[in-house]
């Protein structure tokens, strides 16, 4: 049974840090959490849903182009309800509060278009389930372990190796800076939220493919689970956001295998409050130095 | 300077708003020509869908009064509040609905704490309400003018328990439920139950509402010695579980459910993984009742789908706030008195008499998913 | 123009007080008296928070684990021990507190977003305590039949009695905050928000404050919380979510950070918007969203904002404190 909880954890664990990535590049570059990240999510999986179920385009071109959709809500949500806030240079709080306003929109009008119930979702791809030594292990299992390694690579190496990455980190040290160095600040906030929300929406694929279910309020509980990944792993730093998804998704799965099942969600709060008490900024986060 | 005249202009302006809002929103006090019938479910939040149905199922009893001439030449209004689910915001909208003089009745809540939160309010108020979807068993001590249409967990848990036990034979039993005032009771009733029939309970998992992982909970399931399956929630996530099942090594286990898990989208959502699930219910459309019939037909024709349970108790709730009224008129201790001392109404869940808790006793259907139908079945 | 508002500043309040006094009695509808208690239990739990986040600038996401904590602990000793209802209201302060403390203690070596997340973990643990330690909370199915407060053998119960306590328990909190937040103890939390190394810098010890600020602030939530309990007879773990914490935050941020006068607006207007909007029913809470994002755009700092608290500092500073009723006025 160990090992069985072990493959479930790291399988949702997954899911956390794909969504993880959207909050914690978020806050590398504005120190803001963006709390409709969770919400975006849903958006994502919705869209994936509707384009593969209604346009009947094969999903190699319908997932795509949903990630397209939802990375371009994602900029507008920027674009609209933080920019001016931001550039009004108003209190980060302020900020909070429109992603909070930001989010009740969405779940609302989510509800609203798509009604309140669950939604089935399509299954272009056969499931099989593969039986080895007592283990169960599914084709699409492996794939969402398989698919959440490689995107958070690639998003690595993109952060780190190419020149786009180079003006992010820049932006994410001092604003002012890296515009006095010519950077186009703006644009790389907005490639930020898109590809944070991208990233989202594959999560949201994901979950839907594998769950086989997405509804209006499924951005809640993981869109928190997956802040608190980002806290854990240390904010703002990308593989920090990695070790802390998978890292909450075992913990949560072999406390509530072994434990309860009840107490579940305090299982993953509980080790982020012990971790955060001995490593005040998370596993891989950066020392927080104060200025006089 | 500016600065603080829009500062106020904004606070008077939202002031202003609100007052006139606040006045019109809910101002209609005093006696007039429509009969008001109110209804408070959750219409946003977690169990937002079950609201819908049942402001479905109560909005086609009323229209089909409304249509044969209303009483006394008199129509009829629902006035609609949504709970959201919510202790506290239950409270709210009782206080809403009670202080409004026109209504004669409330159908609602939903969610067991909401009723209990409302009872109270409806009690001191002297209203009647008829709860369509809590069956928890503190709602029996509710007081006088509360009633529901649904049954207590402890009839359809002990039912359900003696067709899994002695009927089919099971004696290992894993019983997952919701962790909510739902689930919890359901759970209890059926350990209680199967265990005073010999068998064992040895699985017994939370899940929260609105999970969509239960690879976890399954994984436990598995490593036990459970030959059968009792889920203690609803359709949505019942369904989940049956399409998990393959994926965690519990290929082919029998489920079995309660009258909560009756609803077409349990078979949408769960496709051929549900096929077989066992369950018991007050409302079917295999029955062959006619007044059950007419309500299906005249349900899908309104809504262009089947109607679930929740839809079926609402539609029974209201019609007999309706039925009351037409024998009594408004006067609301009059209501109650009726409704107290009613007898075998003919409803759609079935022939409804109240006891003396307001609780109702009705023998529950026995059925099974055949090829994507639920279809009634001796064993 | 500023004597003008200066001189009808007085009768102005005086309306408004007398307006409050007179509430029951003007209107007598049981649906309007709640909304106005609910709005002052909300008041008093979004003064309470600004405490933390407005004063001393330490985001809680978890404040509705303390509103829980003091309404179980009320609940409880109200129902089990048959504690008067006063009591009971001090016994939930204290015991919040107390929870306020040993979290404050180790939560508080965190900064910002941190502290955010451990007091969010916070609360999601305290809402599943209350659903599944059953044999002391009844679980998900809650405490019913809470008794109302009574007093010398008089029952206090009905909807006018509730009314006139919470507008008792809330101006007593808001005069003994006002008092708080203007004396030296204020000075300092608001030096400690503006630049902790600061601070410290000239001899106040920044956790002093915040465990003070702390303390306080949950034992006013717990307060809150066993009025709660004993108004509305019912609790169950539903209402002690994130999603009130999230909409005590917001009262508070939207009224205005660090203002008690912002933080009664915030949740007056707050609680009154949702029932507004009613009207609207399907696309209330979506217009609710979209009128969080539009205030917050056009008035970031909110209703009473950080702008007059920062003259208000400056003004403390030279001429004390009789200047700062001059203020308002410009």
């Amino acid at each position: 049974m160990f090992v069985q909880q072990l493959i479930n954890g790291i399988t949702v664990g997954g899911i956390y840090a794909l969504i993880a990535l959207g909050y914690t590049m978020v806050y590398g570059i504005l120190k803001i959490v963006n709390f409709a990240h969770g919400d975006v999510f849903m958006i994502g999986g919705f869209m994936g849903l509707i384009l593969a179920q209604t346009t009947n385009l094969p999903i190699w071109i319908a997932y795509p182009l949903a990630m397209l959709i939802t990375a371009l809500i994602g900029v507008l949500i920027e674009r609209i309800c933080y920019r001016p806030i931001r550039l009004h240079g108003a209190d980060a709080l302020a900020i909070l509060i429109s992603a909070l306003g930001v989010s009740i929109f969405l779940e609302n009008f989510a509800q609203l278009v798509w009604g309140t119930e669950t939604h089935a979702y399509v299954q272009k791809i056969q499931r099989t389930a593969y039986n080895i030594a007592g283990i169960t292990l599914s084709n699409i299992q492996i794939g969402v372990i398989v698919l959440c390694i490689i995107l958070m690579i690639v998003l690595y190496l993109v952060v780190n190796k190419t020149k786009m990455g180079m003006a992010m980190r820049a932006t994410s040290q001092s604003i002012t800076s890296a515009q006095l160095m010519g950077i186009n600040t703006e644009k790389v906030i907005a490639l930020t939220f898109g590809v944070g929300s991208a990233l989202a929406c594959v999560a949201g694929i994901l979950v839907g493919t594998y769950y086989d279910a997405v509804y209006p309020l499924i951005g809640y509980s993981y869109g928190l689970k997956a802040f608190a990944a980002a806290i854990l792993g240390g904010i703002g730093s990308v593989p920090g956001a990695m070790l802390g998804g998978f890292l909450l998704g075992i913990v949560e799965t072999l406390g509530a295998g072994y434990i309860s099942t009840g107490y579940r969600d305090a299982f993953a709060f509980g080790i982020l409050i012990l971790v955060l008490l001995f490593r005040p900024s998370g596993l891989l986060g950066k020392k927080h130095v104060d200025k006089v | 300077m500016k600065k603080r005249i829009s500062r106020r202009f904004i606070v008077s302006g939202l002031t202003a708003v609100m007052a006139v809002g606040l006045l019109t929103g809910c101002g209609s006090s005093g006696k007039s020509d429509t009969i008001e019938i109110g209804l408070a479910t959750p219409l946003t939040g977690a169990s937002a869908q079950d609201g819908q149905a049942i402001e479905n199922g109560v909005e086609l009893a009323v229209k089909q009064a409304n249509d044969a001439g209303g009483i006394d030449g008199k129509q009829i209004e629902v006035v609609v509040e949504d709970d959201k689910g919510d202790a506290s915001e239950a409270a709210t909208v009782a206080n809403m609905l009670v202080q409004n003089d026109n209504i004669v009745g409330v159908v609602g809540h939903f969610n067991s704490s909401c009723t209990l939160a409302g009872a109270t309010i409806y009690n001191d108020a002297g209203i009647v309400q008829i709860s369509p979807g809590s069956s928890a068993e503190a709602v029996s001590e509710a007081g006088d003018y509360t009633f529901r249409t649904i049954t207590t967990d402890a009839v359809q848990g002990r039912y359900l328990a003696e067709w899994c036990v002695n009927d089919l034979g099971y004696h290992n039993i894993a019983v997952l439920y919701e962790n909510d005032d739902y689930g919890l009771g359901l759970a209890d009733v059926i350990q209680r139950e199967t265990e005073a029939l010999g068998a064992t309970v040895v699985a017994r998992e939370a899940y929260e509402v609105n999970q969509t992982d239960f690879s976890t909970v399954l994984t436990k399931v598995a490593a036990s010695d459970a030959d059968v399956m009792i889920i203690g929630g609803l359709y949505n996530e019942t369904a989940l579980i049956a399409k998990q099942m393959g994926d965690n090594g519990l290929e082919g286990m029998q489920i079995m459910g309660v009258d909560a898990i009756y609803s077409d989208a349990l078979i949408e959502l769960g496709g051929d993984a549900v096929n077989g699930i066992k369950l018991t219910a007050y409302f079917s459309d295999a029955s062959d009742s006619e007044v059950t019939q007419s309500f299906i037909k005249a349900y899908t024709d309104e809504y262009g789908e089947a109607p679930g349970t929740y839809a079926a108790y609402a539609y029974d709730a209201a019609n007999i706030i309706l039925d009351a009224v037409a024998n009594v008129g408004t006067d609301r201790a009059a209501i109650r008195d009726y409704i107290a001392d009613l007898k075998d109404f003919d409803g759609v869940t079935g022939i409804t008499s109240f006891d003396e808790n307001g609780d109702v006793i009705k023998e529950p259907l026995r059925m099974e998913i055949i090829n994507g139908a639920f279809e009634t079945v001796d064993m | 123009m500023m004597q003008k508002i200066k001189k009808i500043k007085k009768p102005l309040a005086v309306i408004g007080i007398l307006f409050l006094l007179l509430f029951p009695v003007i209107i007598t509808s049981s649906y309007y008296l709640h909304v106005m208690i609910l709005a002052g239990i909300y008041v008093v739990l979004s003064l309470s928070l600004n405490l933390i986040t407005g004063y001393t600038g330490q985001l809680c996401l978890g404040h509705a684990a303390f509103f829980g904590i003091g309404a179980y602990a009320g609940a409880l000793l109200m129902v089990n021990v048959h504690m008067n209802f006063f009591f009971a209201l001090i016994c939930s302060f204290i015991i919040s507190g107390i929870f306020g403390l040993l979290l404050g203690i180790p939560a508080l070596r965190l900064r910002g977003d941190y502290l955010a997340i451990v007091t969010l973990g916070f609360g999601e643990i305290v809402h599943l305590v209350f659903v599944n330690w059953t044999e002391l909370t009844n679980g998900p199915m809650g405490i019913r039949s809470i008794p109302g407060p009574s007093l010398f053998g008089i029952e206090l119960d009905g909807n006018q009695e509730f009314y006139y306590l919470i507008l008792i328990i809330t101006a007593l909190v808001l005069f003994l905050l006002n008092r708080l937040v203007n004396s030296g103890f204020g000075m300092a939390m608001q030096t400690i928000k503006a630049d902790e190394i600061a601070a410290e810098s000239i001899g106040i010890y920044p956790v002093k404050y915040k465990l003070i600020a702390f303390i306080l602030s949950s034992g006013l939530a717990g307060l809150a919380g066993c009025f709660y309990a004993s108004y509305i007879s019912y609790i169950s773990p539903t209402t002690f979510v994130y999603n009130t914490s999230v909409t005590i935050l917001a009262m508070v941020v939207l009224g205005g950070l660090g203002s008690l006068t912002g933080s009664v607006i915030g949740g007056v207007v707050l609680t009154l918007l949702p029932e507004v909007l009613r009207s609207i029913s399907d696309y209330r809470m979506i217009f609710f969203g979209a009128l969080m994002i539009i205030m917050m755009i056009f008035k970031p700092e909110g209703f009473w904002g950080v702008s007059k608290r920062v003259k208000n500092i400056y003004k403390i500073k030279a001429g004390g404190a009789q200047n700062e009723r001059d203020y308002e006025s410009r």
